[in-house]
C-alpha cells in the first residue's frame, strides 16, 4: 500500500485528471447545470441578480492545458483542491505564513492561499503531483522519504515543491541555501535538520542523472 | 526492569531493528500529496456545513431568528440548538466537567460554536446565512485573565460544580480538596512533613515560574466529509456512513450516531499531526448528521483561526523550597494557578502533575502540592501537556537556583538529589541518568559556571542550562497484535489513520527482526477494520506496542516452523507442482529457525527451503494447467497462519503509580545560550540531548521526535504565547502571522547522543522518549545562567531588556 510505485502512478493520474475542456457549466448557487457560459451568466443574470457568476480560468497545469469554472473569489489553493483535485497544495494557515500551499507558477515559487485563482489566466503551473509524477524529480520524493523529512506530513508537499524550485535554480545549493529556500516553509512537527540533508542528496543524484 | 518477560527480550544481534534510512511506510503518499486528510476531501455534489461563531468570550443566545437566512438561494439546511436531532446527538468527548449538550446557546470563548448550522452550496453561501441570522445575545462577564479571575469578587462565570478533577484525587491521608470556590477549583497533595522538611534547611528559597499558553497548532485544521451509502455487505439496519477526517477513531462516531462499527466506514489513513491532543472537533462529528438531513454528502471544516487550540496552559506557579548547605531538599511547597479553561477542558497537564510528577525523583518526601484551576474564557483544551507534563520545570528551576546560590554544578545538585533506581528511599545512583550525564557532559563541553561570569569573544553572555528526566513506561492499555503468514508473505494488519509518527515502521522492524526477515517483507496492510493499532504514547507507546508484536511475531514463527515440519512429514502427492519441503521430518520447532528470509536447521543453516516455500500442505488445489503432454497439472495448498497476541508489557508505571518512584531509563536535555544585552536578543548556540531510550528502535524517528520536542520548547520560551484583550476577552494572535512559531532559519543545531542501556519495560528493554523532552524552562535558565536575572517565557528582547533595567 502507498509503495513508491503506486504512489508514483497515482500522482501522474492525479495530475493528469485535470478537465480539459468544459462542457458542462454549474451554477454555484443553486446546481442547475447549462451548456455554455453564455447561458450560465444569463441564468446568473436572470435568477441570481445580486450574486457574482462564476468565471473560466485556463492554466497548463502540471504540463496539462485545462480550465475551470472558478468564483471569481477563489484563491489558487481552493481551485486546485475543488476544480483541479489536487489537494497537495495544503491549506495550513491560509495567511501566507506557513509555504503549505505552495505551488511554481511560471517557473517561481508562489504561495496558493494567496494567489487568486483568477489572476492565473495562461500561466504553468506546477503542483506536487506533477513533480512526483516527472521522472527526474524521483531522487527529491525519494531523499525526502528516505531521511524522513517528514513526521505527520501535512507541510511536507510545500517544503518539497520549495526545494525542487530551489533546485530549478540552483541545481548545487549549499546547506545555508537550502535553508534560505525554505525558510517561507513552517513544519510545526519540528522537521527542519532534514530538509537540506534531503536537499543535497537529491541535488546530487540529479546531477548524476540517477 | 529490561524486557525480561518477553520472548528474546535480551536479543543481541540485531539486523533491522536499529537501522537508519528505511523510509516509513507512508512517507511517498505524504510528500507527494497523495495523502488526503479530512480536510482534503470534495466530493461531487456536496454541501458545506458552518457554525455560527460567537464574537465574545462569554455569552448566551437568548434567541436567534433564521428566516433571512434561510431565504437566501443556496442554503440547503439551518439546524439550531433546538433541534431534536442536535438534541438526541451524545457528547463522547472528554469532559472535565458535568456534561453539556453536544450543541447548545452557550458560548465560553470568543470563536465557540454555538446555536447554529447553516449548510449551504458553498462556504461562502454559509457565511453570507451566518451573516444574516438575527441572533440575540446576552453578553456576559468574562475572564480571560486567570488572576482576576481567581478573586473573590470575580464574576462566577460556570456555575457548575468541579470539586473532583480528573486526575486529581486528593492522596491518601492528605487534605481533602476544598470545594470550589466561584471559578476556583481546586488540587492539593501533601506528603511527608512539611515544617520538618523546612526546619531542617539552611536554605530557603521562593521564586515564581510563568507558563505561557501554547499553541500546539495541529498542522491540519481538522475537519471532515460524510456521507450514507447502501453497504451491499451491511444491508441491515438502513445505510451505512462513510466519514473522512473523524480520525482518531471512526468508532466514537458510530457510537455517536448509534450505528454498528462495521456500518461505519473511514479508509483515509491521515490524520495530521496530534502532539498529544486527542479531542475532536465539532466540525469532524456533525457531517453525518447534516449529511442525512439533506440526503448529500456535507463537508465541515475550520479555518486555521477556528482551530488554533491550545495543548500547554497558562499556569503561574510559586516555588518555596528548603535545601541544606550540601544541596539536598529538603522539603518544596508548589503552589499554582493553573488556566481550567473553557468548559470541557481537559484537565491533563493540571492535576495530573500532582500523582506523575518529577517530585517522585526526588529523595525529598516532603511535597505539598496546592493548584487552584481557575475556570476562564480563553480556550477549550482538548489536551494538554505534551509540552510541558507534570511539572518538570519547577524542579529544573530549583535544582539550578539551588545550585545558584551554592555555586554547585547543577548536576552535581540533581545527583544528590535523585533517588536511586528503585524506590524514594533508595541511595544508590541511577546507572541510566549517570551514563546519560556522563555522554551529556562529552557532548557539550560542559563546563558550569556562575551567572553572569562568562563573556564570549564577541561581548555577548554565555549562558547554560541542564535538566534530567525519566523516559516514562507507557504500556498502558493492551494491544490486539495480528500478523498473517499468507501466501509465503508476512502480512501485518493495522488500522489507519496514522498520527505523525513512524509507530508501525517500528513494529514491522520488530517483526522483521523476530521472523529472520527484512524491513520490506513485512507487508503492511492498512485497514480500517482491523483492531491493531500502535498508537497511544509517542515512542513509549510505539516500544510497547513493539513488545506486543514481538511476542505475535513469535507465536507466527512458531507456527512457520510446526508447519515447515508437517510439510516435511506430508508431502503432496507425486505430481503436484510443489515445492521441495526442507530436511525436516521428524524434527521439532525448536530444532529450527528462520534465517535470511530461509527455514533452516540451527544445527546447519545451511539446510533450509525459503520461507515462502516453506508451509504448504498435501492438499491438491484444483488443475491449474496442463503440460506439454496434456496431464493436468495440480498445485500443492499453501498454507496460511494466523498469529494474534494480546497484551501489553508488565509495569506500565503510568498505570501504577509509581511513576518517577522507579528510575530505569532516564534523559538528560542541555542548552546553551548567548545574550547580547544591548539589544536584548538571544540566540541559542545549541541543544544537547543525552538520551537513554533503552534501546532504540528507529533512530530517525527518535531523532525527530527529539528536533520536535525541542523545537516546541524554543518556541514557547523564545516566540509564543496566545494574547487577549483583556477589556472584551477577544484573541488577538490566533492566526500564523501574530503567533509566531520557529522556522528553519530561527532553530539552532540539536546534537543527539543515545545510550543503550535496555533498562526499559518494553521491546529489547526500550522504553521510548516521547513526552519527556518537553520543557518551558530549560531556554529560560540558560538565560539566567548568563545575564543573572529571570526573564518569564517567551523571552523577548524587550522583556529581557526591561529584566536588565535598560527599557
Ligand atoms: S496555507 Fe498558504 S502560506 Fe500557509
Ligand atoms: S511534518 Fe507535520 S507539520 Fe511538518
Amino acid at each position: 500500500m502507498y509503495s513508491k510505485e503506486l504512489v508514483r502512478r497515482q500522482a501522474a493520474d492525479i495530475a493528469a485528471a485535470v478537465p480539459e475542456t468544459l462542457t458542462q457549466f454549474r451554477c454555484s448557487v443553486c446546481r442547475g447545470v447549462f451548456g455554455s457560459s453564455a447561458e450560465l451568466q444569463s441564468h446568473y443574470a436572470v435568477e441570481h441578480p445580486g450574486a457574482v457568476p462564476p468565471a473560466i480560468i485556463r492554466l497548463k497545469l502540471n504540463g496539462c492545458l485545462c480550465e475551470a469554472l472558478i468564483e471569481p473569489y477563489w484563491t489558487l489553493q481552493r481551485a486546485l483542491q475543488f476544480r483541479f483535485g489536487l489537494t497537495g497544495a495544503k491549506h495550513m494557515c491560509n495567511r501566507g505564513a506557513c509555504g503549505s500551499c505552495t505551488v511554481i507558477m511560471d517557473g517561481r515559487a508562489v504561495l496558493a492561499c494567496m494567489t487568486l485563482a483568477i489572476e492565473c489566466e495562461g500561466k504553468e503551473i506546477q503542483t506536487v503531483e506533477g513533480i512526483a509524477a516527472d521522472t527526474k524529480w524521483r531522487p527529491l520524493v525519494e531523499s525526502y522519504c528516505r531521511w524522513d523529512a517528514m513526521q505527520c506530513g501535512y507541510c511536507t508537499p510545500g517544503f518539497l515543491v520549495s526545494a525542487k524550485a530551489l533546485l530549478d535554480k540552483n541545481p548545487n545549493p549549499t546547506e545555508d541555501e537550502c535553508r534560505e529556500a525554505l525558510s517561507g516553509n513552517i513544519c510545526i512537527c519540528g522537521t527542519y535538520p532534514r530538509h537540506a540533508t534531503a536537499i543535497l542528496e537529491a541535488a546530487l543524484k540529479i546531477a548524476k542523472g540517477a | 526492569m529490561a524486557d525480561l518477560a518477553g520472548v528474546n527480550g535480551q536479543r543481541e544481534q540485531f539486523r533491522v531493528v536499529g537501522q537508519r534510512n528505511l523510509p516509513g511506510k507512508l512517507s511517498y503518499a505524504l510528500a507527494t500529496g497523495v495523502a488526503k486528510f479530512g480536510i482534503d476531501y470534495v466530493l461531487p455534489d456536496m454541501l458545506h456545513a458552518k457554525f455560527l461563531r460567537s464574537p465574545y468570550a462569554n455569552a448566551r443566545v437568548k434567541s436567534v431568528d433564521i428566516a433571512k437566512a434561510k431565504d437566501i438561494p443556496g442554503v440547503a439546511d439551518i439546524v439550531t440548538w433546538e433541534d431534536e436531532d442536535i438534541k438526541a446527538l451524545n457528547n463522547f468527548g472528554e469532559s472535565n466537567d458535568s456534561r453539556r449538550p453536544w450543541l447548545d446557546n452557550i458560548a465560553d470563548q470568543e470563536g465557540a460554536e454555538v446555536a447554529v448550522i447553516v449548510v449551504a452550496e458553498s462556504e461562502d453561501i454559509c457565511e453570507e446565512a451566518l451573516r444574516l441570522l438575527d441572533v440575540e445575545w446576552e453578553v456576559l462577564p468574562h475572564v480571560v485573565n486567570l488572576l482576576e479571575g481567581r478573586k473573590e469578587d470575580a464574576p462566577v462565570i460556570r456555575p457548575q460544580v468541579r470539586d473532583a478533577p480528573m486526575f486529581g484525587a486528593p492522596s491518601a491521608g492528605g487534605p481533602t480538596n476544598p470545594p470550589k470556590r466561584g471559578n476556583v477549583a481546586y488540587a492539593n497533595m501533601t506528603s511527608g512533613d512539611m515544617d520538618a522538611g523546612f526546619a531542617a534547611a539552611d536554605h530557603i528559597i521562593e521564586y515564581d515560574l510563568y507558563m505561557p499558553a501554547f499553541a500546539s497548532l495541529l498542522p491540519n485544521p481538522s475537519g471532515s466529509v460524510a456521507w450514507w451509502f447502501d453497504d451491499p455487505y451491511y444491508s441491515e439496519g438502513g445505510k451505512s456512513l462513510h466519514i473522512e477526517g473523524a480520525v482518531k477513531d471512526k468508532n466514537a462516531i458510530s457510537m455517536m450516531y448509534r450505528l454498528p462499527p462495521e456500518k461505519t466506514v473511514q479508509e483515509g489513513l491521515f490524520m495530521g499531526g496530534k502532539y498529544c491532543d486527542w479531542g475532536r472537533r465539532k466540525s469532524q462529528e456533525i457531517t453525518p448528521l447534516l449529511a442525512k438531513r439533506t440526503g448529500r454528502p456535507v463537508r465541515c471544516v475550520n479555518t486555521r483561526e477556528e482551530m488554533f487550540d491550545v495543548i500547554m496552559k497558562q499556569r503561574y506557579i510559586h516555588l518555596k523550597v528548603g535545601f541544606t548547605d550540601d544541596g539536598l531538599i529538603t522539603a518544596v511547597d508548589d503552589f499554582s494557578i493553573a488556566d481550567g479553561g473553557a468548559w470541557g477542558s481537559s484537565s491533563f497537564g493540571n492535576v495530573g502533575d500532582m500523582t506523575l510528577g518529577p517530585y517522585n525523583t526526588l529523595k525529598c518526601h516532603n511535597i505539598n502540592q496546592h493548584m487552584e484551576i481557575v475556570d476562564s474564557n480563553r480556550y477549550l483544551m482538548y489536551i494538554s501537556g505534551q509540552h510541558c507534563p507534570f511539572n518538570w520545570d519547577s524542579i529544573t528551576v530549583a535544582l539550578h537556583m539551588i545550585a545558584e546560590k551554592l555555586g554547585k554544578d547543577p548536576i552535581d545538585i540533581a545527583r544528590l538529589n535523585l533517588h536511586g533506581p528503585t524506590s524514594k528511599d533508595d541511595p544508590d545512583p541511577v546507572p541510566s541518568f549517570e551514563a546519560c550525564v556522563k555522554k551529556g557532559k562529552d557532548l557539550m563541553n560542559w563546563n558550569w559556571h556562575p551567572s553572569g561570569t562568562k563573556k564570549l569573544p564577541d561581548g555577548r553572555y554565555h549562558g547554560m542550562s541542564f535538566r534530567y528526566q525519566m523516559c516514562p513506561r507507557h504500556s498502558f492499555s493492551s494491544y490486539s497484535c495480528k500478523l498473517e503468514f499468507r501466501d509465503g508473505e508476512v502480512h501485518m494488519p493495522t488500522q489507519g489513520p496514522l498520527f505523525g509518527v513512524y509507530a508501525v515502521e517500528c513494529n514491522a522492524m520488530v517483526v522483521a527482526e523476530e521472523l529472520g526477515l527484512e524491513y520490506d517483507d513485512v507487508k503492511i496492510d492498512f485497514d480500517y477494520r482491523e483492531p491493531f493499532t500502535p498508537l497511544g504514547g509517542g515512542s513509549d507507546g510505539t516500544t510497547a506496542s513493539a513488545w506486543a508484536m514481538k511476542e505475535c511475531a513469535n507465536i507466527l514463527k512458531k507456527q512457520i516452523l510446526e508447519a515447515a515440519i508437517e510439510y516435511a512429514e506430508n508431502p503432496p502427492m507425486p505430481g503436484a507442482v510443489s515445492p521441495q519441503p526442507g530436511p525436516f521430518k521428524g524434527l521439532t520447532a525448536d530444532d529450527l529457525d528462520i534465517i535470511g528470509g530461509r527455514v533452516v536447521l540451527k544445527s546447519d543453516p545451511s539446510q533450509g527451503v525459503p520461507i515462502r516455500e516453506a508451509a504448504f500442505t498435501s492438499e491438491l488445489l484444483a488443475i491449474t494447467d496442463f503440460d506439454s503432454q496434456g496431464v493436468p497439472v495440480r498445485e500443492a495448498a499453501q498454507k496460511n497462519l494466523f498469529a494474534t497476541f494480546y497484551g501489553h508489557p508488565p509495569l506500565s508505571l503510568w498505570a501504577t503509580g509509581e511513576m518517577g518512584k522507579r528510575l530505569d531509563t532516564m534523559n538528560t536535555a542541555y542548552c546553551e545560550v548567548a545574550v547580547d544585552i544591548e539589544m536584548g536578543e538571544v540566540e541559542i548556540l545549541r541543544f544537547g540531548v543525552a538520551a537513554d531510550p533503552g534501546k532504540v528502535m528507529r533512530p530517525i524517528s527518535l531523532e525527530s521526535q527529539i528536533d520536535q520536542v525541542m523545537f516546541f520548547s524554543q518556541g514557547c520560551q523564545l516566540l509564543e504565547d496566545f494574547v487577549f484583550d483583556e477589556r472584551t476577552g477577544v484573541k488577538l494572535n490566533n492566526n500564523m502571522i501574530e503567533y509566531k512559531k520557529p522556522c528553519i532559519l530561527d532553530v539552532p543545531r540539536v546534537d543527539r547522543e543515545f545510550l543503550e542501556t535496555r533498562a526499559g519495560n518494553a521491546a529489547y528493554g526500550a522504553n521510548g522518549i516521547s513526552h519527556s523532552l518537553a520543557n518551558t524552562h530549560l531556554v529560560i535558565i540558560a538565560i539566567h545562567n548568563a545575564i543573572g536575572v529571570w526573564v518569564d517565557p517567551p523571552a523577548t528582547p524587550d522583556k529581557i531588556l526591561k529584566a536588565l533595567g535598560k527599557a
